[in-house]
């Protein structure tokens, strides 16, 4: 019998129990679902026992000494599974345990566990076909149709051989003892029935022994029948014959029926015991998702065990776990079903991965692959996949995790990177959540960096850390960071350069080399209002420097150097310091040379208060040059120091 | 037919009738030159000296031969002040012409005779003046 038809047994059974109705069972198989996944990450993280029986549940055990309810003594220690049942949650992939929440497809854990089975090659050698050929034979002998004492026998055989292939784990050496176990405790409670049965023989002699010995007591003699006091005492003295003749038979009967009732308790004790060993351990086989392994363990219990003791015996959080997620209680028959259930489930995902393969959809193919690993793990169809079919959804899986890790470390750029080459890979892979994330963290990114911008050219240092600092938060590898960053950290040192060269400049009064580079000097000075007063001052004044030499230069082309000359001394005389306006001027006056040596000497002698000669001289040169406004200056001073204004 | 008599009048003669009119011109014009010069007993101002250094002039008397350019300032207490050329130089000067003269229409480009005296800081202060 294969494992298709090992399912058949236990549905068949779930009807025949007529214990879910129709409708409840597709409510049931979801449920499933979401209990096997949630049982990978029960697994991993928790060695699996059910609690310590109650003490109702067990006869020998001594009585509690408080008024604490048996079965709570676990609520001062750690519980299974923590304080919570594990629950999955199939809409966002989440499983939710003890106040915390892991995705199914962002886990350390199964990812490495994941990556090493999608690396290992398909287990299709011979040895491996021998081991799923032995435990089929193993399920063959114990299937219900097929279950004898011959068939167990020859089932409990096969188990030590499957134990000996390295992929079984001595899981089925477990099963073995588990199963001796349960037979040496059965062939405990037969000798303890028949040593009961000797002590009833005794007690019923015991009994009759009694009864004779107060019979005879009755038979000798008569009481006295007119003496009435010595008809009294003759009865005493008769009962209490009788009582020393019956004593040593009715201490023994109850010493006996003692004897009888401790073999009794003892019987079902140690039955109690092999019976939650053997449960213990197919339940922590179901835990593991060894589901073939738990399979031939409920056959092996129903086959040993008597009809009516399918009762899982499990402690409270266990049956919650159970009847939460599958809204049943825990039974043999119910372990049976999930792993049915598992099994077939794990077949399913796989032909649904093969054919998502062969319609290149990736994505679905790697989820359903990894549904399919993370509940069937052990499983043949999973363990048989081929390697290479593996090594596609490899690469697809490893730059998914790379995608999740890059947006968990904000890295955007390597995201959207990732997603392009996602996208180009499987045809269904959904870009909408990793773009949403990515473009509203560069969004966001981008609009605190235009904050520090702005706060930067206005001066607010604090609002510009502030900026910088939750941009860096979003995005902490974002291009623009680094760019901005360091546009505003060399900004802010050209500044500072930039003011110490002005400074500088201006003490050497090279008025020139600050308007050469003025767009520097006041970008600089912008956030100092006493150093823009300055270098507004100097721009001004070299603006009317700037002018005059435009100025010079225009009427120099006419030929009229007299002119130009004078428009650059009348610059010249307020800003004696400009370079280019001395190299000018000095060219200038050589081309004038006439003219500028007249006006000299008549302003010589204006000094010398030689009023003719000089007025002599103003009007020559006013002759030389009639345009000239420092000859017409000059004359209208001296005309008025020679004819007072009245 | 009989000969002319020659009748022409001797070379000798034409030439020194020449000579004695250019002369007489000559010394005409040399006459002339004397008797319109009024200052002729003054010093032509030396305009080099005094554009070098009035103060060396200072209360010296000359004549100055020069043509009205532009009128300076006028004060009618005071007179007028007057830009001058200097005949025969580029210079140009400045003649103060007092309240006494004030009657004379002086215009530009007339030419003057002036006898001035050398004042005060180097101004030339205009004591007579003559329409050439």
């Amino acid at each position: 019998m294969n494992l298709y038809n090992a399912q058949r047994p236990t549905l068949n059974f779930q009807r025949s129990t007529n214990r879910v109705s129709a409708l409840n069972v597709e409510r049931w198989t979801l449920s499933v679902g979401r209990f096997l996944l949630t049982l990978f990450f029960a697994v991993t993280a928790v060695a699996q026992v059910p609690d310590a029986p109650q003490a109702s549940q067990a006869p020998a055990a001594p009585p509690p000494t408080s008024n604490q309810p048996a079965g709570s003594s676990a609520a001062a220690g750690p519980k299974f599974l923590g304080k919570d049942a594990p629950i999955f949650d199939p809409a966002n992939e989440i499983v939710a345990w003890d106040g915390h929440s892991w995705n199914l497809n962002n886990n350390r854990v199964f990812e490495a566990r994941f990556e090493k089975y999608l690396n290992a090659p398909e287990e299709t050698s011979a040895q491996a076909q021998d081991y799923q050929t032995i435990l089929r034979t193993i399920l063959d002998k114990l299937s219900p149709e097929k279950v004898s004492i011959k068939n167990i026998d020859e089932a409990f055989r096969l188990l030590p051989r499957a134990s000996n292939f390295d992929i079984d784990a001595r899981l089925c050496d477990a099963l073995a003892d588990a199963v001796y176990s349960v037979w040496r405790a059965q062939d405990a409670s037969q000798r303890l029935a028949q040593a009961n049965e000797a002590l009833e023989q005794e007690r019923k002699a015991n009994e009759w022994n009694a009864r004779i010995a107060s019979q005879r007591t009755k038979l000798e003699g008569v009481p006295p029948s007119k003496d009435k006091d010595a008809a009294e005492q003759w009865a005493k003295e008769q009962q209490l014959a009788r009582d020393f003749s019956m004593q040593p038979y009715t201490t023994r009967l109850a010493e006996i029926l003692a004897t009888i009732k401790a073999n009794q308790a003892k019987k079902e004790l140690t039955t109690l015991e092999a019976k939650i060993e053997f449960q213990a351990l197919f339940l922590q086989l179901f835990l593991q998702r060894r589901f073939q392994h738990v399979l031939i363990g409920t056959r092996f219990y129903r086959g040993i065990f008597s009809s009516g003791e399918s009762k899982l015996e499990v402690g409270t959080d266990m049956k919650d776990l159970f009847s939460k997620s599958t809204g049943m209680p825990p039974t043999v028959g119910t372990m049976d079903a999930l792993a049915n259930e598992a099994i077939r489930d794990v077949r399913e995902s796989i032909q649904s991965f093969r054919f998502l393969l062969q319609k290149n959809e990736l994505q679905s193919a790697s989820k359903r692959l990894a549904e399919a690993f993370s509940v069937g793990e052990f499983l043949p169809e999973v363990r048989t996949l081929p390697r290479d079919e593996k090594r596609r959804v490899l690469e697809f899986s490893q730059k998914n995790y790379q995608l999740i890790s890059s947006i968990e470390v904000k890295d955007y750029g390597l995201a959207a990177k990732l997603v392009k080459e996602l996208d180009a890979m499987a045809k269904d892979f959904d870009e909408s959540k990793p773009l949403a994330a990515i473009e509203t963290a560069r969004t966001v990114s981008g609009m605190h960096l235009a904050k520090a911008r702005n706060a930067a050219v206005s001066g607010d240092k604090a609002t510009l850390e502030a900026e910088l600092k939750q941009a860096t938060e979003i995005w902490p590898r974002n291009p623009a960071l680094v760019e901005v960053s360091g546009l505003i950290f060399s900004q802010a040192d050209v500044q500072q350069k930039a003011l110490v060269d002005l400074d500088q400049l201006i003490s050497q009064h090279n008025t020139r080399q600050i308007y050469n580079d003025k767009l520097r000097f006041i970008a600089a000075a912008a956030l100092y209002p006493d150093r823009q007063e300055q270098l507004k001052k100097i721009l001004d004044q070299m603006q009317v420097i700037e002018t005059a030499i435009i100025q010079a230069g225009e009427i120099e082309k006419r030929a009229d150097y007299a002119g130009a000359w004078e428009t650059l001394e009348k610059a010249f005389k307020e800003n004696p310091d400009d370079s280019k306006l001395n190299q000018m001027r000095a060219t200038l006056t050589t081309e004038a040379a006439e003219f500028v040596r007249t006006l000299r000497t008549a302003e010589q002698l204006e000094q010398k208060d030689e009023i003719g000669s000089s007025l002599a001289w103003f009007l020559k040169a006013r002759k030389l040059y009639p345009a000239s406004e420092f000859a017409q200056n000059g004359i209208s001073r001296l005309v008025k120091k020679v004819l007072p204004e009245p | 037919m009989a000969r002319r008599a020659s009748s022409s009048v001797n070379p000798w003669w034409v030439g020194g009738v020449i000579i004695l009119v250019l002369a007489a011109m000559a010394g005409g014009w040399g006459l002339y030159k004397n008797v319109s010069d009024p200052y002729r007993t003054l010093m032509p101002l030396d305009v080099s000296a005094y554009l070098d250094n009035a103060n060396s002039l200072r209360g010296n008397v000359y004549k100055l031969n020069a043509t009205i350019d532009t009128q300076l300032a006028w004060a009618p207490l005071e007179g007028r002040l007057y830009s001058v050329e200097v005949n025969g130089r580029s210079d140009v000067l400045a003649v103060l012409i007092p309240a006494t003269f004030n009657s004379m229409n002086i215009q530009k480009g007339q030419r003057y005779f002036f006898k001035i005296e050398v004042g005060d800081k180097g101004i030339l202060r205009v004591r007579d003046i003559r329409k050439v």
